[in-house]
């Protein structure tokens, strides 16, 4: 099958697929992103459990594999009555997945505060919550806008978890699309070709939008 | 050691027998000190004596293990709201100046008006604008701590910590990570605040100007407060052989 064949057959098919990657990853970023600070925020606060509890939820899942997760996720669930449709396991994945790195990203942000900036926030007054929404978050986001980049690509990657369960034709991403139509016509490698071109494109968009981001925010020392 | 006073006034700072341990450390032994109303109490001491360790007391930067430390009369809470509430009221300068690094100088002076004294953001840039023109730095205002040069972040630092309108000040040695030509513009304001009545404490090697500005100071050594006089005693005749030897041995090397 020539490149043009493939286009004119499947075009509509990729650009829906890129729409939905778009989706994914967007969607799935933004709820690493939430869950990730809150995640931190427990990490550092002063009640001993919550701690705990934060250390444990990074350490559980930033070591599982996408695929491992995905399978507990589409057949342990029911067992516990918990009925989520495959498309929802997807996005579960790739949502806790990445918030664990999240986390750690922004623990290593924290890290390049300097201890007197919350001595003076502690002696000013501020109370715990007020210190880490105004001080500690902000300084911590600035200085990890270069890893958070690559969390979204890396959140972007592991929508490609949506090609391992049935869904419908208009749901599939840039993985999943090269599965179908190599299951019904010889793309052959060139299938996957368009995919990783789709891929990397918005990686590199991904990329300027970091970096522009960065050279904004960056903190001045 | 103790000091009398009259019916009715309250000290705004009071330590009593305060202890504190570094694990096997003694760092504070059993201090005990009041600082009256439009008081500037300069303490001094060699590396190590825990002159940071006490300032840091005062506003429960730094827990204790026994005694008492009650501002304007109210011991100060364990934690939470309520401690946050207390150290609002005493302005804390720190050597390193710790102004926010995200934030513009202005920024940072109404951070702390704004959400902990619940004051209007108009009201808060005012009152900021007014003390950053009183400290000299009017014209950084908008511009990041970064950017300004150290003498004027700590002139900022001070801004902000009055800002608060704060009850008293404490200074942990704010001029020791400042250029020479820079120390005198910092020197200048804390004397300024001293000259109306600010109630004060103060850590420093500035010894002229611990001389000029205070009216009692406290030698420390090894954790324990040695020596507590008026300056003009202290720096002419002090009385413990401790001191004599400090007094020496800072002299010494800049006798210029
Ligand atoms: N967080 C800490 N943990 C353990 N030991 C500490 C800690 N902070 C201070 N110390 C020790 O406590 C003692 C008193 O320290 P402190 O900083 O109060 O001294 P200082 O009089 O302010 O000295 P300097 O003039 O060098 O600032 C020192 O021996 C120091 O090493
Ligand atoms: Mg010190």
């Amino acid at each position: 099958m020539s490149l043009s064949a493939l286009l004119s057959q499947y075009g509509d098919l990729y650009l829906q697929a890129l729409l939905n990657t778009w989706r994914l990853t967007a969607l799935c970023y933004v709820g690493a992103f939430a869950i990730g600070i809150v995640v931190t925020v427990l990490r550092v606060c002063p009640v001993k459990p919550l701690r705990v509890f934060g250390d444990f939820f990074v350490q559980v899942f930033r070591n599982i594999p996408g695929a491992a997760m995905l399978i507990i996720l589409v057949y342990a669930l029911p067992r516990l009555k918990i009925m989520l449709s495959y498309e929802m396991c997807v996005i579960v994945a790739s949502v806790l997945i990445p918030s664990a790195f999240c986390s750690e990203h922004l623990m290593s942000g924290m890290n390049t505060i300097h201890p007197g900036q919350i001595e003076a926030a502690r002696a000013l007054g501020l109370t715990f919550s007020q210190m880490i929404a105004r001080v500690v978050i902000p300084q911590a986001l600035r200085s990890t806008v270069l890893p958070m980049t690559s969390l979204a690509v890396g959140t972007m990657l592991t929508t490609a978890l949506a090609s391992q369960v049935p869904l419908r034709p208009n749901q599939l991403e840039l993985t999943g699309v090269v599965n179908y139509i190599n299951s019904r016509a010889v793309g052959g490698v060139l299938a996957f070709a368009v995919s990783a071109v789709l891929y990397v494109s918005t990686a590199l968009l991904i990329g300027w939008i970091g970096a522009t981001i960065d050279r904004k925010v960056r903190i001045l020392r | 050691m103790t000091q009398r006073y009259p019916a009715g006034d309250v000290p705004v700072i009071e330590l009593k027998n305060v202890n504190k341990h570094y694990g096997d450390l003694h760092v504070l032994k059993d201090i005990s000190l009041s600082v009256r109303k439009g008081e500037v109490v300069v303490i001094i001491g060699p590396s190590g004596s825990g002159k940071s360790t006490l300032c840091r007391t005062i506003n429960r930067l730094e827990t204790i293990d026994s005694g008492q430390i009650l501002i304007e009369g109210v011991p100060l809470p364990e934690e939470g709201r309520r401690l946050a509430e207390l150290r609002s009221r005493i302005g804390m300068v720190f050597q390193s100046f710790n102004l926010f690094a995200h934030m513009s100088v202005l920024d940072n002076m109404i951070l702390a008006p704004v959400s902990v004294l619940k004051k209007s953001r108009r009201e808060a840039r005012e009152e900021a604008m007014r003390l950053l023109e009183r400290v000299g730095v009017a014209d950084q205002a908008k511009k990041l701590p970064a950017q300004l040069s150290g003498g004027q972040q700590q002139r900022a630092a001070i801004a902000r910590a009055l800002a608060m309108r704060p009850r008293a000040m404490l200074f942990d040695e704010p001029t020791s990570a400042l250029d020479p030509e820079m120390i005198g513009e910092v020197l200048n304001v804390i004397t300024e605040l001293a000259q109306e009545g600010m109630t004060m404490v103060i850590v420093t090697h500035e010894m002229n100007f611990a001389r000029r500005v205070s009216d009692r100071v406290i030698f420390m050594d090894g954790g324990m407060i040695v020596e507590e006089n008026t300056p003009e005693a202290f720096f002419s005749h002090p009385s413990s052989q401790r001191a004599v030897d400090f007094l020496q041995s800072i002299r010494t090397p800049e006798a210029l």
